[in-house]
């Protein structure tokens, strides 16, 4: 046999065999163990770390918490509803330390509430972008064409304009209870009638006005009328004569007034019937905070019934004309015609108060 | 080739040498036929091999399935979010194991109006590329009918993709699912044509095609997949079939189901209880 062909032979059985052997040498062991595919990734892939654990594993640290939430309506899963820890938290895998996690939810609320607990992704200390305030919870209660009608939506012009949801709803439990909100006045009601004697120029000998335009407080919750003289010292409702009046007042003269004032029983006054009656049919959205009568269920606000018609028409238009201003007010008041203002306060003028 | 040889023999003299070479080159490829008859490759059938070792589970024991009951979703994309998390999928608004999409019938509409979540309206509306939600561009238009449809891989019984894979990187396992091993996986794309769902992904920073895996690192451990963890209204249902008590199994029974495109012959493992025709 020439030599050339010789030299081709050896050649082709010298790729043979290296081809040959690279092929066992690169092919991974398991390759062909369960099919034309690396076996071993199926182990490898099974092996990583689930991020996502299920509320039960928040329940050992968030113990209050997860009793809140266990027994509201965001945990009915007979009925289809499981929003878990994770489905607004983020995954307890991105988790930060301890050290990360500020304490108080005002303080992670700040911060954008959900994505704070999932500011240590992929070992970084990054923190995802704050989402606006509510986004949390219209990502699912925005009323949507396209959502199931079983689903709880909201109207979010109509609802509360921009006050943030936590406001009202606890996320927990968001159907806003009213347990666990006492209303017994702490202060010393004797007291608060002698410091009453500053008051009654306006608002009248016991809390009844005696001019239209100045609310009566007799009946009033305590709360509510701490709050709202806090607010005049604070500045926060900036008002020149209460303003003055509520700054010589210390917290324990704020709760002598309010245990004297709200100790009181009030008097209805009655206003044009016709009107009361088309106050009445607008006032639906006023009900879930005030009450369907204007007796409101929560002792931080108001009760409207039996209020001075004057007054109420004054504030609301106020709150529209933003010379006043509150979170969940001022865009309640915007969504109401000048007409609609005064038959409502016609409605809750009229309105039985106790 | 062997022909040739033969014919080769009644030629003139001086034609050993072709003679000889043809030998060879026919030798070459008996070789050559041992070669691709290895026995590396007259693999055992997955069935005979010993499971692969993962911790209290066998694979050999599950069927598993996924359903999706539409009438149900609220299209709030906390499923999307939570893969994300789950499996660190690419954080922008281009990347998606899962998905949803919402189809809106407006008043004398003949076709569905489909958008998802990366739609640009869409991406505007969540402000961040991070986070993900719908729009309400319908909220006052005349709509007539409306709905949300998760998405995700159907992990098909015939699966295309597994099919034109050349370097065997994406499978399907006994169980069902159907895995890509990313250290095999060329990049080149060939899979992601192929699916006719347009489930798969392409991770450009990895240079690798990428795709839901039902969350098998969670499945292997007797968890559900993030999506169905997370989803608050239980649109999303999985479970073994092998079991007539999983979750799936009675979703199918319940339910009237359909898959996707099933004339494409991938058979998929995704069922939809409350679809369109028009949703494909």
């Amino acid at each position: 046999m020439p030599k050339h062909i010789m030299r081709l032979m050896v050649l082709v059985a010298a790729a043979a065999i290296v081809g040959f052997s690279a092929k066992i040498y690169f092919t991974d062991k398991s390759y062909y163990r369960y099919g034309h595919y690396r076996g071993d990734s199926v182990a490898e892939i099974a092996g990583d770390t689930p991020r996502f654990r299920g509320s039960t594993y928040c329940k050992s640290c968030h113990e209050k918490q997860y009793a809140v939430w266990a027994d509201s309506p965001h945990n009915k899963p007979a009925e289809g509803r499981h929003v878990q820890c994770e489905v607004c938290h983020g995954p307890v895998g991105l988790h930060p330390n301890r050290e990360g996690v500020p304490s108080s939810f005002d303080e992670r609320l700040a911060l954008g509430a959900k994505h704070v607990l999932s500011s240590e992704q992929n070992g970084a200390p990054t923190k995802l972008p704050a989402r606006k305030d509510k986004t949390e919870c219209i990502q699912c209660h925005e009323a949507m064409p396209g959502r199931p009608t079983a689903q709880r939506q909201v109207e979010l012009a109509a609802h509360a304009g921009t006050a943030p949801c936590v406001s009202c709803h606890d996320p927990h439990a968001p159907k806003i209870s009213y347990s666990g909100m006492p209303d017994k006045p702490k202060g010393n009601a004797a007291a608060g009638k002698v410091l009453s004697a500053n008051c009654t120029a306006c608002h009248g000998p016991g809390g009844e006005s005696t001019n239209p335009v100045w609310p009566n407080l007799a009946g009033q919750h305590a709360t509510y009328l701490i709050n709202a003289l806090q607010a005049f010292k604070s500045g926060a409702r900036p008002n020149e004569m209460m303003g003055g009046m509520a700054a010589g007042l210390n917290d324990a003269d704020m709760e002598n007034l309010a245990a004297y004032f709200s100790g009181r029983s009030c008097k209805g006054i009655g206003a044009d019937k016709a009107k009361a009656a088309l106050g009445k049919k607008r006032s639906a959205s006023c009900a879930l905070c005030h009450g369907p009568t204007g007796v409101s269920p929560n002792p931080s606000w108001p009760d409207l019934a039996g209020q001075n018609e004057a007054y109420l028409g004054a504030t609301l238009k106020s709150f529209k004309d933003g010379g006043r201003v509150h979170p969940v007010m001022s865009s309640v008041a915007k969504t109401l015609s000048d007409t609609a203002i005064d038959n409502l306060a016609a409605f809750y003028a009229s309105a039985n108060c106790k | 080739m062997e022909s040739d040889t033969s014919e080769a023999k009644k030629a003139e003299p001086g034609s050993a040498l072709r003679r000889n070479f043809l030998r060879a080159i026919g030798a070459g490829v008996a070789c050559a036929g041992v070669w691709m008859n290895d026995p590396l490759q007259a693999a055992p059938p997955a069935a005979e091999a010993a499971p692969p070792d993962i911790p209290g589970y066998d694979w050999r024991k599950h069927k598993w399935a996924f359903g999706v009951d539409a009438t149900r979703c609220i299209g709030c994309l906390r499923c999307v979010e939570a893969c994300k998390a789950e499996n660190g999928v690419t954080q922008d608004a281009h990347h998606f194991r899962t998905w949803v999409e919402r189809y809106v019938y407006l008043e004398g509409d003949e076709h569905a109006r489909v958008d998802s979540q990366s739609d640009p309206g869409n991406i505007a509306a969540s402000d961040s590329q991070q986070a993900f939600r719908f729009d309400n561009r319908y909220a006052s238009a005349p709509v007539e009918k409306a709905f949300f449809v998760p998405k995700l891989c159907n992990h098909c019984t015939h699966p295309a993709c597994v099919q034109v894979c050349p370097t065997g990187a994406t499978y399907q396992t006994p169980d069902g699912v159907v895995l890509i091993d990313h250290s095999y996986c060329i990049g080149c794309q060939y899979c992601v044509q192929a699916c006719p769902y347009g489930a798969r992904e392409f991770n450009h920073a990895m240079g690798v095609t990428d795709k839901c895996t039902w969350c098998y690192h969670r499945i292997t451990k007797g968890l559900q997949p993030a999506c169905v963890e997370v989803c608050p209204v239980e649109a999303r249902v999985f479970g073994d079939r092998n079991d007539p008590d999983s979750p799936i199994s009675r979703f199918i029974r319940n339910n009237r189901v359909s898959v996707l495109k099933p004339q494409t012959g991938n058979a998929p493992n995704v069922f939809y209880a409350g679809i369109d025709k028009e949703v494909s």
